[in-house]
């Protein structure tokens, strides 16, 4: 009897302990959060909030598609110069040939996916490895920003360009006797709204979709999944797609919020990225990692970034900061992984 | 670390000099789960000793036990006199401890040599003596017989060929005590017997053997005594010559198996359900031309290496076919991808379960659905789940799969209970062809059991069924008929009631038939 009772005690401690770990990153989130506020005043508070999220933005953008490409057992380096490309793009497409804001960012999205899409041909048909697709990527990428504006900013957008990086929703603005307005609610920006979506709608892909189930697959043994009748290069090129797609995005909301298109934008954002996805837990080696994960990953850099500024601490020791946090997060996970 | 220096006595109480390993009362508990309770086993110098027991009966854990991949939750360990914790694999390897494993361990892209000599490569100065390290690994080899050239890299060495190399390598580290986890079971006779012949000159160099294995059959030739295991907990040690392969059995299953093969209920029909003719593929096989009816069993023997898994891949759409025509119910099918061959209605039990079979990071259900997304989804693309739970519990009852939940992963279950939710995936497509490439192997006696029902089931259902298999007795024991491959043809297509092992050798070594 006591043994019975004993092992059922271990089996469910067992599962605990797998929730516990799960919820360690955000554990650590709720801590950097407290820590913080006692820190700094001006921490916790609305505003700072939403500056926190807007910042948030472009790298949990980044990293969902970053996931999703490296669950399959693969990486894309190219998303920071893919961004910067996109946001180009779509800054001459409204400039220089006159097209409407929505169509030019339209175009500049399609920049992103068709750039994905490049990349997904180089490593299923041309069966080159994943790294070296991506990484030629981010050169040309880079390149073709730089030449075709000429390594200048675009600038001089009017004003509608800025409407999706710096809008917001449920924004109230009381306007005083002494006819100064005042903020009673920041309103939410249309860019945490479009991270949120978008992090649903990826998120039920993954896990509810027969497509999410594919790149879970493939990841975990192409073989196996090619054997079973999956798709294995459409699956892998589809990731591709997506996270050339969500660069894309970034890229056009990253020059909205400047109202200007910087050909240098976004360099080294693919390692944020990447570095949200694996303090989420996504595994490198492939067949591992959730968007609420990354999203998490994404909030403990943006957060750690933010907080550290307040304090005033360096820009430098920022970067020796997230790197051993990187470090620390990835070497729990693989003693969770151990057992 | 505490040396006992009174007289040593074996299991049976007698004194015995020659003990070289002794474990007392060792348990090993997982969370959730004890693996092994009170198991104790001793090993003598110059001794074959087996240790047999069904998938999940205990004995890779007391294995890596012995070898100090796991340590155990209370027990002790008295090796050469002295007790012993030997907390890593290392620790083990540098007493004299080596360990072949089932899953080969070897770096695929390095030599033969490099592998043998793998972190002690003899050396000149700071470089790697490379004219040395090729002749020890000559040397070696050598001694076990095979002709394999030490500078071959190891990614090009058939299983068979590997294996013999992971022998080679534990041979070369001087042990004293060898396990060896199924080293048989994918060798071909003639290897079996190079391999056998190795070990009884191990035995009489005073090294002692500890081997697993499922093929009893052959254990008769080396093994002096054999401990069974149930279900993590020690039965019997008996000396090989007093015991019969039934008795063993009988322990291992806790009841008495009275065919290791059930009866077939299922009689093939006469009309041709399918049809390969004059398959080619540049280097692997030649000319392959075969037909299967319906309901029939029909098996492919030959020796490792003949083109019998080629021959199915190809056919599944899995490596490419340069000519050929394969027909289905008549109709010529068109194959590109296995994609096109599921749709088609064939399906392949692939001969590398971990490899090519699962993804063992899922669960249980996933794995189970993955060939057939679309019949438990929705026109959208999304997956009902309530289905799929349905039909992954579905499968679990019907083929009897041993698992905590459908959520659990599979890299967690035995051997015999992976291979059957890959049957259970295949059986959710509903196939009209289904190949099993060697089905059995590595797999404990009751599985086996259950997988020869299942396809004995599957041809009543009027299923056309292939059977690969290097298992002569297995091919006998179940097909209708047997096409021999022998250098990547068929040398001939006999009708198994009428024909013996012998006669299938002749032809899977080319001699073909014989002038009576």
């Amino acid at each position: 009897m006591s043994d019975v009772s004993e092992q059922k005690g271990r089996r469910l401690s067992d599962r605990q302990k797998d929730i516990i770990q799960k919820f360690a990153a955000l554990g650590s989130l709720f801590v950097l959060v407290l820590v913080f506020s006692m820190t700094s005043s001006a921490f916790f508070t609305v505003n700072n909030g939403m500056t926190i999220a807007l910042q948030v933005t472009s790298i949990a953008l980044l990293g969902i598609g970053a996931t999703c490409v490296i669950i399959t057992g693969g990486i894309d380096l190219s998303v920071g110069s893919v961004l910067a490309l996109a946001g180009v793009v779509a800054a001459i497409a409204v400039k220089e040939w006159g097209m409407p804001v929505p169509i030019g960012m339209f175009i500049g999205i399609l920049t992103g996916s068709l750039c994905g899409w490049i990349n997904g041909i180089l490593v299923t048909k041309m069966r080159l490895p994943p790294f070296i697709a991506t990484l030629g990527m981010m050169l040309i990428a880079r390149g073709v920003a730089l030449q075709i504006t000429g390594a200048r900013a675009v600038s001089g957008l009017g004003e509608a360009f800025g409407e999706l990086g710096n809008g917001s929703l449920f924004r109230i603005v009381n306007i005083g006797e002494d006819g100064f307005p005042t903020v009673v609610f920041p309103g939410i920006p249309y860019p945490v709204i479009l991270m949120v979506v978008i992090a649903i709608a990826v998120s039920l892909m993954l896990n509810r979709s027969v497509l999410g189930r594919h790149i879970y697959a493939v990841g975990s043994n192409a073989d196996a999944a090619r054997l079973s009748g999956v798709n294995v290069g459409r699956v892998v090129s589809f990731t591709y797609v997506l996270s050339g797609t969500l660069a894309g995005l970034t890229g056009c909301v990253l020059m909205s919020r400047l109202v200007t298109a910087q050909p240098n934008e976004g360099v080294m954002y693919e390692l944020d990225a990447i570095a949200s996805a694996v303090i989420g837990g996504t595994s490198l080696i492939g067949g591992v990692g959730t968007i609420s994960g990354t999203g998490i990953g994404a909030f403990v850099i943006g957060i750690l970034r933010n907080g550290l500024n307040m304090n005033g601490v360096s820009a430098f020791t920022q970067q020796i900061i997230i790197g051993l946090v990187i470090l620390g997060t990835v070497w729990i996970d693989q003693l969770r992984n151990r057992r | 670390m505490q040396t006992t220096s009174e007289t040593v006595r074996d299991s049976a109480g007698i004194p015995h000099h020659d003990l070289l390993l002794r474990l007392d009362g060792i348990t090993k508990e997982f969370p959730g789960v004890r693996a092994l309770s009170n198991v104790s086993f001793d090993l003598h110098r110059g001794e074959v000793h087996a240790v047999c027991g069904e998938n999940g009966a205990g004995k890779s854990t007391l294995m890596k036990i012995i070898s100090g991949v796991y340590q155990p939750t209370s027990g002790t360990i008295v090796y050469k006199g002295e007790q012993r914790h030997f907390a890593s694999p290392l620790e083990s390897e540098s007493v004299g401890i080596a360990i072949i494993h089932q899953e080969l361990n070897l770096i695929p892209h390095l030599s033969v040599a490099e592998n043998i000599y793998l972190a002690r490569e003899p050396r000149r100065g700071l470089f790697v003596d490379r004219k040395k390290l090729r002749a020890d690994a000559k040397r070696c080899l050598d001694r076990l017989g095979i002709e394999i050239d030490p500078a071959t890299p190891v990614r090009t060495l058939s299983v068979a060929q590997s294996q013999m190399v992971e022998i080679a390598k534990a041979l070369s580290l001087d042990a004293e005590v060898l396990i060896m986890d199924e080293p048989t079971s994918s060798l071909t006779e003639q290897e079996t017997g190079i391999l056998f012949k190795v070990i009884r000159d191990l035995k009489a160099s005073g090294v002692g053997v500890i081997y697993i294995s499922h093929r009893l059959d052959e254990m008769a030739e080396i093994v002096d005594r054999v401990t069974v295991l149930r279900d993590g907990q020690y039965v019997a040690t008996d000396d090989f010559a007093d015991t019969t392969v039934d008795a063993i059995v009988a322990k291992m299953v806790g009841r008495s198996l009275e065919e290791k093969f059930p009866e077939r209920t299922s009689v093939p029909s006469q009309d041709i359900l399918f049809s390969a003719a004059g398959l080619n593929r540049a280097g692997r096989f030649t000319d392959v031309s075969f037909t299967l009816k319906r309901g029939e069993i029909l098996g492919f023997a030959g020796l490792m290496g003949a083109g019998r898994t080629e021959v199915a891949r190809a056919i599944f759409g899995a490596d490419p076919l340069d000519t050929g025509t394969i027909t289905l119910h008549g109709e010529t099918l068109t194959i590109r991808s296995p994609r096109d061959a599921i749709a088609a209605g064939l399906a392949y039990l692939s001969e590398d379960r971990k490899a090519q079979g699962l993804a063992v990071k899922m669960p249980v259900d996933a794995n189970m659905t993955l060939a057939n997304m679309e019949e438990v989804s929705n026109r959208f693309g999304f997956i009902d789940f309530a289905k799929h739970a349905r039909v992954a519990n579905e499968y679990v009852d019907l083929l009897n799969i041993r698992t905590p939940s459908i959520k659990q992963p599979v890299r967690l279950l035995s051997g015999g209970n992976q291979q059957k939710i890959i049957i259970g995936k295949w059986l959710f497509r509903k196939p009209k062809v289904m190949f099993f490439d060697e089905p059995t192997r590595g797999i404990d006696v009751g599985a086996k059991f259950a997988i020869y029902q299942i396809m004995d089931e599957l041809a009543a259902q009027g299923i056309g069924v292939v059977l690969i298999s290097s298992e002569l007795p297995e091919i006998l024991g179940m097909t209708d008929r047997v096409a021999v491959f022998h250098a990547g043809r068929i040398t001939g297509i006999l009708d198994t009631r009428s024909t013996d092992q012998e006669e299938i050798m002749r032809y899977a070594s080319g001699y073909g038939p014989t002038a009576h």
